[in-house]
């Protein structure tokens, strides 16, 4: 059986490149190939491909956000020029990636690996926890990106009103909406501001500026009243964090 | 750090300056007091040693009231306390001198006495001197402060001109067409070589002639044309006049390298970049515009290349160089303002 593989790079000679050194592969069927984000995505979870050669630095959504967006049995091997955080994130998830330029003998390297990891059936690493390690120390998620059946949705981060754990999902409450996300509340903590999203509950994330009071709710707990009327629970550790940023706010 | 005290030269010509202001103190004495040569010279060396060390004091006052930023009355009233308390500190200070000397040489405690009014207000006089003298130090102070920031900034603008991201892309380009279209290859290699050794050239000035921070652009644009196809198209809208005015090296180019990194590079269909530049009376007007995706994902270091322009504007013009940024949905627009200067001299290398 051949691998099916998609090439994804906005640039039309660097898919070129890629295209070049898979015609020598025999097992290799290049299924198609996008030049933006939201093509990969939709390509990706239509064709089901084995493979993606994944470039970061795209229009409408990056690698990192494709890469939340698809699903985990598609190995990836990302392209990429300098990016000294990108990189670093995929050397902490040993993921492979191929820096430009690359020569045939590198790539051949990166495809066996792929090769392995296809037949394997594995894949070691969360899409949302490479994200967090490749952003710049003091950057936080601008946006959150959903996918919802085949469309994408981008939620600008000050807009996100409240999260949700529910399991191994997030609920994402924006604009009257709420949508699932496949990620740990926690590691979306993490990419998202501190000073403007607070842990208020074990369960829940509150946008700091939606707040409009805080209410007492049973001897340890309080009820935190936001803009859309939704009320939060927050937990005594909860409101001590909560306390702390309005205080410095 | 006290300038007068930074250096050793510093000290001795501050010094130095004292012994005429000395020799005129001892002539007043001299005149005033009825005293001998000798007497006066016992009785002013001490004098000038103590104002010179006082009035250094000025400095103080002159750094906590700076000139332009400070009402004039306040000034006055300041520097006037000031002078009061540095003609009493003085004057104390010579009584007691006096008083210890009056021992040897009794005629000098009786000469002070009558000559405290005229010691006060020359000390007076001499401190509101000094404040000047103060005044020019800071503002030489400051200007040399400017000149080290400007070429502080130039040099980070340098250090930071030849991205690391623009030259892989780039050779991963070549490297695509060398098989594909080998002649085309090779011809961006040229180009790319065209663009760094220009850049750096252009860096080691001073000031360049706007056409040739043109050219260098466009060098630019060729092998940004070739990595991004018919993503990139360029309009470019500028006046001859503009083409002799002098402006600091790769103050454009960074501008086209921002609108297609956060720009072109965002949209799938491209866009155009325009090119804009007017020369009005003594001023030239620079505007780049572009398309953008605001959707786009947060690339890192927006508009880092913004800010250094920015800087080395100011560091240059002062206010007149401005760099002014307008956002509108989906395009993008710098202008540039600034003096416009022509320079004679074929090259003014620093």
């Amino acid at each position: 059986m051949k691998i099916r593989t998609i090439i994804v790079d906005d640039e039309e000679l660097a898919r070129q490149i890629v295209r070049e050194y898979l015609a020598t592969e025999e097992d290799v069927e290049i299924v198609t190939e996008c030049s933006n984000g939201f093509d990969a995505v939709k390509a990706t979870n239509e064709e089901k491909p084995d493979l993606l050669f994944l470039d970061v630095q795209m229009p409408k959504l990056d690698g990192f956000e494709v890469l939340e967006l698809i699903s985990e049995d598609v190995a990836v091997v990302f392209v990429t020029a300098y990016d000294q955080y990108a990189m670093k994130a995929f050397e902490a998830a040993a993921l492979d990636y191929l820096l430009k330029p690359f020569d045939q003998a590198r790539f051949r390297t990166a495809l066996e690996r792929a090769r392995r990891r296809i037949s394997e059936r594995v894949r070691t690493v969360s899409a949302s926890e490479l994200k967090n390690a490749a952003k710049a120390p003091g950057q936080y998620a601008q946006r959150i990106v959903v996918k919802d059946g085949t469309r994408v949705h981008i939620i600008p981060a000050e807009q996100l009103e409240y999260a949700e754990a529910q399991d191994d999902y997030v609920a994402l409450h924006s604009g009257g909406k709420s949508y699932l996300k496949q990620q740990t509340i926690t590691s979306l903590a993490e990419a998202l501001d501190p000073a403007r999203f607070v842990r208020v509950h074990r369960s829940f994330l509150v946008n700091l500026e939606r707040v409009t009071k805080i209410e007492p709710y049973t001897r340890d707990t309080r009820l935190a009243i936001l803009t859309s009327g939704a009320q939060i629970p927050v937990s005594r550790t909860g409101f001590v964090r909560l306390k702390e940023l309005m205080d410095k706010a | 750090m006290h300038p007068i005290l930074k250096s050793r030269s510093g000290l001795i010509a501050y010094l130095a300056a004292w012994i005429p202001l000395g020799v005129l103190f001892a002539f007043v004495i001299c005149v005033a007091g009825h005293l001998s040569a000798m007497q006066a010279l016992v009785f002013t060396v001490p004098l000038t040693i103590v104002m010179a060390c006082v009035c250094l004091s000025a400095w103080f006052v002159c750094r906590s009231l700076p000139l332009r930023k400070t009402p004039f009355g306040k000034l006055i009233v300041h520097h006037v306390l000031a002078a009061m308390l540095a003609s009493t500190v003085v004057v104390v200070m010579m009584n007691l001198l006096v008083m210890g000397m009056g021992r040897f040489v009794p005629p000098v405690q009786y000469w002070f006495h009558s000559a405290v009014p005229v010691l006060a207000v020359m000390v007076f006089l001499v401190f509101l001197l000094s404040v000047a003298l103060h005044y020019v130090l800071l503002a030489l102070e400051s200007s040399q402060q400017a000149e080290v920031l400007s070429r502080e900034a130039e040099l980070k603008a340098l250090k930071a001109q030849i991205n690391p991201h623009f030259l892989f892309n780039s050779l991963n380009s070549i490297s695509a067409l060398t098989s594909v279209d080998p002649a085309r290859a090779r011809e961006m290699c040229v180009r790319l070589s065209d663009f760094l050794r220009n850049s750096l050239r252009l860096g080691e000035r001073a000031s360049v002639p706007f056409s040739e921070e043109l050219a260098l652009t466009r060098t630019y644009l060729d092998v940004e044309q070739v990595r991004f196809g018919q993503r990139l198209r360029i309009k470019q809208d500028l006046e001859p006049a503009c083409n002799a005015c002098e402006v600091p090296p790769l103050l454009v180019q960074p501008l086209v390298e921002n609108a297609i990194k956060h720009g072109i590079a965002t949209l799938t269909e491209g866009g155009e970049i325009e090119l804009i530049a007017r020369r009005y009376r003594d001023s030239l007007r620079i505007t780049v515009e572009n398309p953008f995706d605001p959707d786009a994902p947060a690339t890192r270091k927006t508009g880092f290349g913004l800010v250094n322009v920015r800087n080395r504007l100011q560091a240059r013009y002062g206010a007149a160089g401005k760099l002014d940024i307008e956002v509108q949905r989906d395009r993008y627009r710098v202008v540039l303002s600034f003096p416009y200067s022509e320079v004679r001299e074929k090259s003014r290398k620093r």
